[in-house]
């Protein structure tokens, strides 16, 4: 007997294939928010797409860039 | 051991206003100062910040790559904590300095090169005022020995709680 799976399939990642990317920096601001919500919150590696070595890297520029303020903590 | 860095300073406009060149020359020095062999410094960039630092909305970037050894890096921090003019720093070490870097920062050290003043709106915001202190009321408080106390004089006026109330008069009075 099958139990049919109640969860949702997950959305798709935002960008194509993707560790292949401009570099990851975090002087690449424009670049850097296409990975925060309108909340200025770090997507998921399920949204992103990125392995978990560049999530990692992505995740380490978009704190660097928070702290030069080129991007907001919140909002 | 030598270690090749990649700072990001952050620099108060009012400084670059008066004169980009001694504004570099504050990281610059400050860098000297603590052994670093400075490689390229150069204008990063001129932008409004995404929060507001020491109530300033716009600060200009100054990209510099250095090398020194591990043993000044505490003093050098503690230094940019203190200055006035850096308002935030960021201090990575690196590999190698990034392709074009140092052609970049000889363009802007060659002559006739103008850095772009700061827009004017960059204004410090005034500071907000602080609620006042509820200004302090002197009460005069009798003296205690010219109240006579209560029962030693039958004239003395009685107060309004302690009075008994009235009788009513009782029948309709018809």
């Amino acid at each position: 007997m099958t139990v049919a799976s109640s969860r949702r399939p997950a959305a798709p990642p935002i960008s194509g294939k993707y560790c292949d990317d401009p570099v990851l920096e975090y002087k690449n601001v424009d670049h850097l928010r296409r990975f925060v919500t309108a909340h200025g919150q770090i997507l998921s590696r399920k949204r992103t797409g990125y392995c978990a070595q560049c999530q990692k890297k992505l995740k380490q520029s978009i704190k660097r860039a928070r702290h030069l303020a080129l991007m907001p903590f919140v909002g | 051991m030598t270690q090749l860095y990649e700072g990001m300073f952050l620099l108060d406009n009012q400084v670059v206003r008066e004169d980009w060149k001694r504004a570099k020359a504050i990281v610059t020095d400050t860098l000297s100062k603590h052994g670093a062999k400075v490689v390229c410094a150069r204008r990063w960039d001129e932008r409004r910040l995404a929060y507001s630092i020491r109530q300033r909305h716009r600060a200009t970037y100054c990209l510099a790559f250095y090398a020194m050894g591990n043993e000044g890096i505490a003093a050098l921090r503690r230094e940019l904590d203190l200055s006035e003019s850096v308002m935030r720093y960021l201090i990575m070490g690196i590999d190698a300095v990034p392709d074009g870097e140092i052609d970049r920062a000889g363009q802007e050290d060659a002559a006739g090169f103008s850095v772009p003043p700061p827009p004017p709106d960059d204004a410090p915001e005034p500071e907000p005022e602080r609620p006042r202190r509820r200004e302090e009321v002197e009460v005069e408080v009798p003296d205690l020995e010219e109240i006579p106390a209560v029962g030693d004089d039958d004239s003395a006026p009685v107060p309004a709680r302690a009075r008994k109330p009235e009788a009513k008069p009782s029948g309709t009075g018809v």
